[in-house]
């Protein structure tokens, strides 16, 4: 749904010679049906990446809920068939949300970008409480030159996003992300930041359609307008 | 144990639901379930009680007398320390005296029994604990203060620990609008741990039937998260320090 | 413990959802709980050793507990207790039912228990003409309004100061002020005379120690110690798994719960009650029953998804940081249990999926109750398995597997997948705007509140190969590659030794 997000994270990676391979055969994660418990059918959307991976040594994704899928839930939905649990747990140890890749791999923190904007940073659910991502996006932002990080009033609650959850309990989720909205909103900030884009997709969704003035930005896209400007 | 009454398999219709066979049918159920025989011996429990680092978690007698104190008056109850029991009977006459209490209830305890409260208090009743009596439980409904010597109490928490015993009714905490307790300085420990522990290591017939922990003033928020003191137990709490 | 029939968690929180006042007390409430939590675990210290350690002692005791709960039994009826075990409510019913009859008992007094709410006990009592009087300060004002409990430890968390004088107002005859010491002191009042009148008294458990067959309750107002020092005959309600080996344990549940729950350093009053009172003992209640209830609880042994959600404490910390709880409260819910816990224990201890309807999944998935849980309950992946469970069984909407059938169709090929996205394309033509489409339709939930993304022009898969060309073209800090290289080198050599964990927790 996002090409931008995609390519600005390729673009950052690339500038530290990372070798960047996108293999066709991958679809989803497979997350929606694993969530709604069609498991049958997350497994067939699963294998597509365990095909897609297998020769890779490093698999970056700017989602922390798609890695965290990976991470928590394959080895949970392979367990009754050894030769794709195998495969499923190779993969997660290679799996890597972007910035704890950029971070924790890579070992960089700065990656030379200027952002002279007032930005606030929503902490995804499943980046933090699946992968324990707390630190990694902060020191990103604060190295970032001219970008004024102002914090988020109860950062910590769920948007309301939960994948089907947002269709099929509507009206919760909609009270779930005008409270996050609005307490974005009531930082002054002009950029949202974060990195997920279950999350992002959510609470841009709800911005635009009340017409806000806020920009909502992936993390690698904010990183990428910050190197290229 | 005084009391070994057992009344099942009287022949009372619910008498199948506490048979031992009732009992021995749901632990092989359970065993079942998880997959495997009964077991009948104690099994090793490597994680028994609190984590190392917090069994070597110990004060000074001051410090636990300190902490103690400042925890109890956080939670809005009156510490005071003092040198001495007499010390203690002279603060309960000002006190009965000055809250114009008409009834006193104390435990039968010889620390409290030496104070000479009912000789030197003529216009006000004062009742030992005597459970011989029929109606001790109205007598401490309609007691203003109630005095007891605690067992035990805990620093880290603010905790009195009163044991229930023939001279030691459960009542005399919990009924009286105000609750004097006694707290002798060798009896605060630093955290609970020791005072459960002593209870694991008493002779099982040796337990008291109530053990109660009293940590502050009776209380509940459950009106718009407000705080209210003194719901159905005592609003009023006296923690002596004595010694 | 069934689900209000008819009705679904979706349908009662839309209702919740238009209650402001609800929503504002709900949210003030959790979070005083939730930042009391905080301050209290932060002053403890070393909160995840304590969490973890709590978590082992209950593992241990469920994984044990026929040896346990044996013990248990065996050695509160040695402290002269009767020991009853009711595998569900009606078993309970007929022995409490005997009970009452037995002691002609008029009136019952009653203490927090929310086993005794999932049995319906105050139902059979009152089949009895038996007057069963919550004594909980929030349990006696929502009996007192018809309602249950919307909270686990705040039952009444959903009621305003007027609408509780309102209903107290009633019962004492006279106009009383909406003020809170006014309103408690009628209370005391009123209720230590039930207290003094009634000739049994009722309580859950919140322990119970093997080792010496002693109950254990906590509780901040003395209601359950009235309940268990001043009517002759006491029943304590007890859930199977209640159970813990030793007083030692205790202390680590009485690190963890008050905690958990408001924030306190330890209730106000925490009492281990053995037996009835000792023959020469001046108070206290002559006979003392406890009936040990199952009631889809064994269900869960043995299940590896589920033996877990046996080790819930009852603290309600899940339900103070659940941002879905936060916004529709408890009555929302359905169910005895609410918040988190309820979402899950309410179908686990259910025979059968299609009993229930969609309670699991009024969640998020965001993992906040795992985060909060004290003894580290993962909750939010047993709301998946819940779900599995309700899709295997063939419960769930046509509609709904229709849907993820297509899913599994197009996501399970990435050409099928491809050719579904450039239809989507030609679809959109008609309906976007901007980037964003605006339609009711099938996904009105979703535009209710939001817009939603069109497809893009060009996809990422489309664009890979220019782009694969203008990064070749792309300047690179040269200088910093090699050390690069060598970290992800590093990273490569550790996980072919065994220590990769990739970006998840270090384990």
């Amino acid at each position: 749904m996002y090409p931008r997000v995609g390519e600005a994270m390729v673009r950052i990676l690339a500038r530290y010679g990372v070798q960047l391979d996108f293999p066709k055969v991958q679809t989803c994660c497979g997350q929606p049906a694993f969530n709604s418990g069609y498991w049958d059918d997350a497994r067939a959307s699963a294998r597509t990446l365990l095909e897609a991976f297998d020769d890779s040594d490093f698999v970056i994704a700017p989602s922390g809920s798609c890695t965290g899928m990976i991470h928590h839930y394959y080895p949970k939905l392979f367990e009754n068939d050894p030769a794709m649990l195998d495969k499923a747990v190779r993969l997660k140890e290679k799996t890597y949300e972007f910035s704890q890749f950029l971070v924790n791999v890579l070992g960089v923190e700065d990656v030379g970008a200027t952002f002279p904007h007032k930005v606030t940073y929503h902490p995804s659910c499943h980046g933090t409480r699946l992968l324990g991502i707390k630190d990694e996006p902060m020191k990103l932002l604060q190295h970032v030159r001219g970008l004024e990080l102002v914090p988020l009033p109860d950062a910590e609650l769920c948007c309301g996003f939960g994948g089907t959850f947002a269709v099929k309990m509507s009206d919760i989720s909609g009270a779930m992300v005008s409270e996050k909205v609005h307490n974005v909103e009531s930082t002054g900030a002009e950029v949202l930041v974060g990195i997920d884009m279950g999350c992002l997709m959510n609470i841009s969704g709800n911005i635009h359609a009340e017409g806000k003035p806020i920009r909502v930005m992936h993390l690698a896209e904010l990183l990428n307008e910050g190197v290229s400007s | 144990m005084a009391d070994t009454r057992n009344k099942q398999g009287s022949g009372k219709a619910r008498a199948i639901y506490a048979s031992k066979e009732r009992q021995d049918e749901w632990m092989q159920a359970i065993a079942d379930r998880l997959g495997r025989p009964r077991i009948t011996e104690m099994p090793q429990h490597p994680f028994r009680g609190a984590p190392d680092f917090w069994r070597a978690y110990d004060l000074q007698q001051e410090e636990r007398i300190n902490l103690f104190m400042n925890n109890w008056t956080n939670l809005g109850g009156h510490a005071f320390r003092m040198s001495s029991m007499e010390e203690v009977g002279r603060f309960l006459l000002d006190f009965v005296r000055e809250t114009g209490a008409q009834k006193l209830l104390m435990q039968r305890q010889p620390e409290l029994m030496g104070l000479g409260l009912a000789e030197a208090l003529h216009d006000v009743e004062c009742t030992v604990w005597d459970s011989s009596a029929e109606e001790m439980i109205d007598e401490a409904a309609q007691a203003d203060i109630g005095v007891v010597v605690v067992d035990h109490a805990a620093a880290y928490t603010g905790t009195i620990v009163v044991l229930s015993s023939p001279d030691k009714g459960r009542s005399t905490s919990l009924l009286p609008r105000a609750l004097v307790a006694v707290v002798p300085a060798s009896a605060i420990e630093a955290s609970l741990g020791p005072i459960l522990k002593g209870l694991d290591a008493r002779p099982k017939d040796q337990l008291p039937a109530g053990v109660h922990f009293i940590t502050g003033p009776s209380r509940s928020s459950d009106i718009e998260n407000d705080l209210t003191i003194g719901v159905h137990g005592p609003g009023i709490v006296y923690a002596l320090v004595v010694g | 413990m069934a689900e209000t029939a008819g009705s679904s968690v979706k349908a009662r929180s839309k209702q919740a959802l238009q209650d402001d006042f609800l929503r504002k007390a709900v949210k003030f409430t959790t979070e005083r709980l939730k930042n009391g939590k905080r301050k209290a675990t932060e002053e403890h210290g070393n909160w995840e050793e304590w969490r973890e350690r709590g978590r082992q002692i209950r593992l241990h005791t469920i994984a044990h507990l026929d040896y346990y709960l044996n013990l248990f039994a065996d050695n509160a009826r040695k402290a002269g207790a009767q020991v009853y075990f009711a595998r569900d409510a009606a078993e309970a019913a007929v022995i409490t039912r005997e009970i009452v009859r037995e002691k002609q008992a008029r009136s019952v007094v009653k203490s927090k228990s929310m086993v005794t709410e999932e049995l319906h006990i105050n139902h059979v009592l009152e089949e009895m003409d038996v007057a069963a009087i919550e004594t909980d300060l929030g349990e006696y004002i929502i009996q007192l309004a018809h309602e249950p409990p919307s909270h686990i430890i705040i039952p009444a968390i959903h009621k305003n100061k007027q609408q509780i004088a309102e209903v107290l107002s009633e019962v004492a005859g006279e106009r009383l002020e909406p003020d809170t010491q006014v309103l408690a002191g009628f209370v005391r009042r009123k209720l230590r005379e039930q207290f003094l009148a009634a000739e049994i008294g009722m309580t859950g458990c919140n322990f119970a120690i093997a080792e010496t067959g002693s109950i254990v309750i906590f509780e901040n107002e003395g209601n359950a110690r009235m309940c268990s020092t001043l009517p002759k005959t006491q029943i304590t309600f007890m859930g199977m798994e209640r159970i813990i080996p030793s007083f030692e344990d205790l202390e680590v549940m009485a690190t963890l719960l008050p905690r958990s729950a408001t924030g306190q350093k330890l209730t106000a009053y925490m009492s281990a009650i053995t037996g009835p009172r000792r023959t020469a003992d001046g108070d206290g209640p002559e006979e003392l029953h406890i009936i040990i209830i199952d009631n889809g609880r064994s269900r869960q042994l043995g299940d590896p998804d589920f033996q877990e959600l046996l080790n819930c404490i009852r603290c309600g910390a899940c339900l103070n940081v659940c941002p879905v709880y936060r916004h529709i409260g408890g009555h929302s819910y359905g169910s005895v249990y609410s918040g988190p816990i309820g979402a899950v224990l309410t179908p686990a201890l259910m025979e059968d999926p299609s009993e229930w309807q969609d309670i699991a999944y009024a969640s998020s998935l965001c993992g906040a109750c795992w985060e909060a849980c004290p003894v580290k309950i993962p909750l939010h992946d047993m709301l998946v398995y819940l779900r599995n469970r309700k899709v295997e069984s063939g419960t769930t909407p046509t509609a709904e597997q229709v849907m993820f059938k297509g899913f599994n169709y197009m996501m399970s090929d990435h050409r099928r997948m491809e050719r579904f996205l450039r239809l989507g394309k030609v679809g959109q033509k008609f309906v976007a705007r901007d980037g964003y489409i605006r339609i009711k339709g099938p996904l009105k939930g979703w535009t209710n509140y939001r817009d939603l993304p069109e497809i893009p022009k060009q996809s990422f898969r489309d664009r890979w190969k220019e782009l694969q060309v203008e990064i070749a073209q792309q300047p690179r800090p040269k200088t910093m590659i090699q050390d690069i290289e060598q970290r992800m080198r590093k990273v490569l050599e550790e996980r072919s030794k065994g220590g990769g964990s990739g970006g998840g927790h270090q384990e």
